[in-house]
């Protein structure tokens, strides 16, 4: 592994593309009808194309190839979030990684614009064009589960919840951020990244009336009424531990990172235990037949 | 080399995109560059869409169709990102081939908002978006509300689309 800096930002940018694009690819085939089939396979195909471009950059930078950044790394080389990471789940979770996902991602390219770094400005650019279709499917997602029946909003709201601090960590200060930031090829600091972000989404979240979600902690399981075997409705014991989300806050009217990342990790390669099955499954054709061209 | 770049886009203007076979890729508007000298050529084409599948076999064509007129010379294909392809590059004749396999041409209208998509059937303004994503990564599937046929529209692709 090379020492640029700019490999890290790189592979951050291409990683959480890869993985995300991989776990939507998984819903080809399963969405209950054919467009929002059609919606989520081509947002997979977006992603991937978008982390072979940025492959392909690295590439041009330390010489290895494509597929061996794809496909060749073991699992703590990977840069992306956690988030990325995560299983599906059902539909009101994907769609909700999905909105804090892809408006992030529109925070970080608009950044990119002002980057002194050609290559990486020229890409961003031609993926802000295509990213506004995912923009717009998760917005219309967002409007319709968050208004809808009283079992979309609460599962949407639920999923958000679980979402959220595992979103804030798409902004991670990178290793050598100033270094990168010193030279113009990250034009903002993450953290400056993740405020401008997290007031938009706080004020989104707040018109819908979800605005308690930036502060949840995250209890569903513990709140359903289950039946016995007797028949008798009793409360069921939580599955998982609470999850506290400590790092958001709202000051003068808009919400603000109060510091810290519950989510932290994938920047560094510290991945989820969710991490290494998506590998296995990713990559199991490339190492089981190294070379082989397709 | 007695191969001119006249010769060479000439070539390019008779490779059909190989999912939409009545529009030529320079219709399409994804040639961006054609140099020649003594030895080499080289063609910078544009993506429609960073996804699309159809890239290698675009390649492939264009290095044969090339060779039809420059037998020995090098030829260089790449794709490139700058200028990103933009809805704008598709020409007037390129609009009219796309409708003449069934697919309306982009406009710069938000998504989901009345369009002025017109049916490639009837030719009716009547219609709708039915969904953003399509059977490829540039197209998607509108409603004629005349004639009552589904259809194919290109995506639009632009700096210039109207905001949300």
């Amino acid at each position: 592994m090379g020492t640029d800096p700019r490999i890290g930002l790189l592979l951050a940018l291409a990683d959480d593309e890869l993985i995300l694009g991989h776990r939507l690819s998984e819903w080809t085939g399963w969405v209950p009808y054919i467009e929002e089939d059609l919606a989520l396979s081509s947002i997979a195909q977006d992603e991937m194309a978008h982390a072979r471009a940025l492959y392909e950059i690295v590439s041009s930078l330390d010489g290895r190839e494509v597929d061996a950044l794809a496909l060749g790394r073991e699992p703590s080389q990977y840069r992306n979030a956690v988030l990325c990471e995560r299983p599906n789940a059902d539909f009101a979770y994907t769609v909700a990684r999905q909105w804090l996902y892809d408006t992030a991602d529109d925070v970080r390219l608009r950044a990119l614009d002002a980057s002194t770094f050609k290559e990486l400005r020229e890409v961003a650019r031609v993926f802000r064009l295509e990213e506004r279709y995912h923009l717009d499917h998760a917005d219309a997602w967002f409007r319709r589960l968050s208004g809808g029946p009283v079992e979309a909003r609460r599962r949407f709201t639920e999923a958000l919840a679980r979402a959220l601090p595992e979103a804030l960590a798409l902004f991670e200060p990178l290793d050598g951020e100033d270094a990168l930031i010193a030279d113009g090829t990250l034009p903002r600091a993450h953290a400056d990244l993740l405020a401008e972000w997290l007031a938009a989404v706080g004020a989104t979240l707040e018109a819908a009336g979800l605005d308690h979600v930036l502060t949840a902690t995250i209890d569903q399981p513990a709140g359903e009424m289950v039946p016995t075997s007797a028949g008798a409705m009793e409360t069921s014991a939580p599955a998982t531990p609470p999850l506290v989300v400590p790092d958001v806050e709202r000051r003068d009217g808009r919400w603000v990172h109060a510091g810290g990342f519950s989510g932290a990790g994938g920047r560094r390669g510290e991945h989820s235990s969710d991490f290494e099955p998506l590998w296995q499954e990713l990559t199991g054709l490339y190492r089981a037949h190294p070379g082989a061209r397709w | 080399m007695n191969v001119t770049e006249h010769d060479v886009r000439e070539a390019l203007s008779r490779v059909m995109d190989p999912e939409i076979p009545t529009c030529s890729i320079t219709d399409l508007g994804i040639v961006e560059r054609v140099a020649v000298d003594e030895t080499a050529i080289e063609i910078d084409l544009l993506p429609t869409f960073a996804g699309c599948p159809a890239l290698d076999a675009i390649r492939e064509d264009v290095e044969t169709a090339v060779r039809g007129v420059a037998a020995s010379a090098e030829i260089r294909v790449r794709f490139v990102m700058d200028p990103p392809w933009t809805t704008e590059r598709i020409s007037d004749a390129g609009v009219r081939a796309l409708a003449g396999y069934g697919i309306a041409g982009p406009v710069l209208v938000p998504l989901g908002r009345p369009s002025s998509v017109q049916c490639p059937y009837c030719g009716s303004m009547r219609t709708h978006e039915d969904a953003a994503f399509g059977p490829t990564p540039c197209r998607t599937i509108q409603y004629c509300e005349a004639c009552r046929n589904p259809f194919e529209g290109f995506k639009t692709k632009s700096e210039r689309r109207a905001p949300r």
